[in-house]
């Protein structure tokens, strides 16, 4: 009689475990679907930043023309990308091109004391940390969620929970080892 | 990756200043089963109904300024809501912790006190408040500040405002209890028990031991539970910025800086990332947070520095 209801007993501690663990894979996906959404959210940002930007930029510049089109270029190739390769590799060139934009502007002092200029600098500065924050928030989640789906007892429901290892988004910068404050 | 060439161990600090926090409250509760059993030896087992009666009012009086805590901080430090046009930047760099943590944006408050400080509190990260002083915003700059938020932040993360209301309730709960029991000792004699005549008197003794010593424990405890805390806000900090060179710069700003908080009051002394009150002739053991020194030297650890 006791014997029964200790394996009971025991039986319904592993059932809740393994619903639990299961629960914890379902939640681990969702936290790296909206993870990516957030990058995507302040790309998007980044994105509409850029006219005007490009905009000030050319009232005060003449010889300038190939640095603002390489910039143009990388933010239309940008909302074409829906993989997570794609749009790393695209927010990849957009940040590289507006760094090479914003090192031309140091040759231009009148554009740099421009009240306009000043407020467009502290807003793509807010907007490149919060890129690279949400690319570091969304490798953070995928690294917990392959973690769990490689590691016991969480791996032996991957499948029955359709869950699969997701990729890292990776930004090929060598500028990107460094800490994510941007200063400009 | 990029986080990949700079994996710190704060996986690891985060990891252990949780278990020892949680090992505090652990040790908490101990403390609770110890003035539970000097209670029965002393007063038997008719005593035990009091108990319930101590940790409600103990509830009582801490739930309320844990759920309103948002709102009773504001009062209380004189905090006015910031517009997010008054301070463009310190509304960005919130926003951006935010961000990498992954939480919802708080409530962003000024103080105008001329001392540097900061504090975050609220039930949960729907309720945060995250203040800073007039001070800090003079004293630091950009990067300093996001360490300060990110340290703020990780308080909300870490639920610290729930972690220092239970440590709260136990420590009422027990310092009322022990008060009632000490009074009936003294008062009480006249009503002896007849479970009680056939004790032994070590035990006795033992039980009136615990019942003095028990309130003191409880406090020290959750004074080191808050140090904790602090200690693992900082290494959370460090994982939403991964930058210590930002808070530590930040905390030695704090230590070379010797404005004081006017707003002494004990009762938040706890909720500011720098102590406001004068420790330095209290001991590591009375204070609600580690020294900066000791501070400063495990994010200089993590920089790779020292």
């Amino acid at each position: 009689m006791n014997i029964v209801v200790l394996v009971l007993l025991v039986l319904v501690v592993l059932a809740l475990l393994a619903v639990m663990s299961r629960n914890r894979l379902v939640r681990l996906n969702i936290s790296v679907d909206e993870a990516f959404a957030q990058i995507e959210v302040q790309l998007k940002r980044r994105s509409d930043l850029i006219p005007n930007l490009v905009e000030t930029v050319k009232g005060y510049t003449n010889h300038e023309a190939s640095t603002l089109e390489a910039v143009v270029a990388a933010r239309a190739k940008a909302t074409a990308a829906t993989t997570v390769a794609d749009v790393a590799a695209a927010d990849g060139s957009v940040t590289q091109a507006l760094r090479g934009l914003l090192a031309v502007t140091e040759n231009y002092p009148d554009l740099k004391a421009s009240a306009n200029f000043l407020a467009l600098q502290e807003e793509l500065s807010t907007t490149e940390n919060k890129v690279s924050f949400a690319r570091q928030f969304y490798n953070d989640n995928v690294r917990s969620l392959n973690q769990a789906i490689k590691t016991f007892p969480s791996s032996l429901f991957a499948n029955s929970a359709k869950v699969s290892a997701r990729p890292f988004y990776e930004v090929e910068d060598p500028q990107d080892r460094k800490a994510p404050t941007v200063k400009f | 990756m990029a986080t990949a060439a700079r994996n710190f161990d704060f996986r690891k600090l985060q990891a252990g200043n949780r278990r020892k926090s949680g090992e505090l409250l652990f040790g908490m509760g101990i403390i609770v089963g110890a003035v539970v059993w000097a209670l029965m030896t002393y007063f038997g087992k008719g005593g035990v109904a009091i108990v319930p009666v101590a940790i409600g009012i103990a509830l009582l009086s801490v739930w309320g300024s844990y759920w309103a805590s948002d709102k009773i901080v504001l009062t209380m430090t004189g905090a006015k809501l910031l517009n997010e046009n008054e301070n463009r930047q310190l509304y960005d760099l919130v926003s951006e912790v935010c961000v990498a943590a992954g939480l919802p944006l708080p409530k962003i408050a000024i103080v105008e006190d001329d001392a540097p400080n900061a504090f975050a509190t609220g039930r949960d990260p729907e309720h945060a408040v995250i203040a800073f002083t007039t001070g800090i915003l003079r004293l630091m700059d950009r990067e300093e500040l996001q360490g300060v938020a990110a340290h703020e932040m990780s308080h909300v993360a870490n639920r610290d405002t729930l972690v220092s209301a239970i440590a709260a309730t136990t420590a009422g709960a027990l310092a009322i209890l022990t008060d009632f029991l000490m009074r009936m000792m003294i008062f009480g004699g006249g009503e002896r028990r007849d479970d009680r005549d056939n004790q032994n008197p070590i035990a006795l003794i033992a039980s009136i031991v615990v019942l003095i010593l028990a309130p003191i424990a409880a406090m020290l405890l959750r004074l080191a539970i808050s140090r904790k805390r602090e200690a693992l806000a900082d290494v959370t900090a460090v994982q939403f910025t991964r930058n210590p060179a930002g808070l530590r710069r930040a905390l030695e700003a704090l230590q070379a800086d010797t404005t004081v908080v006017q707003q002494r009051s004990t009762s938040v002394a706890h909720i500011w990332i720098e102590s406001p009150l004068d420790n330095s002739a209290t001991s590591k053991l009375f204070s609600t947070h580690p020294p900066l020194s000791e501070r400063i030297a495990t994010l200089k650890a993590m920089e790779g520095l020292s």
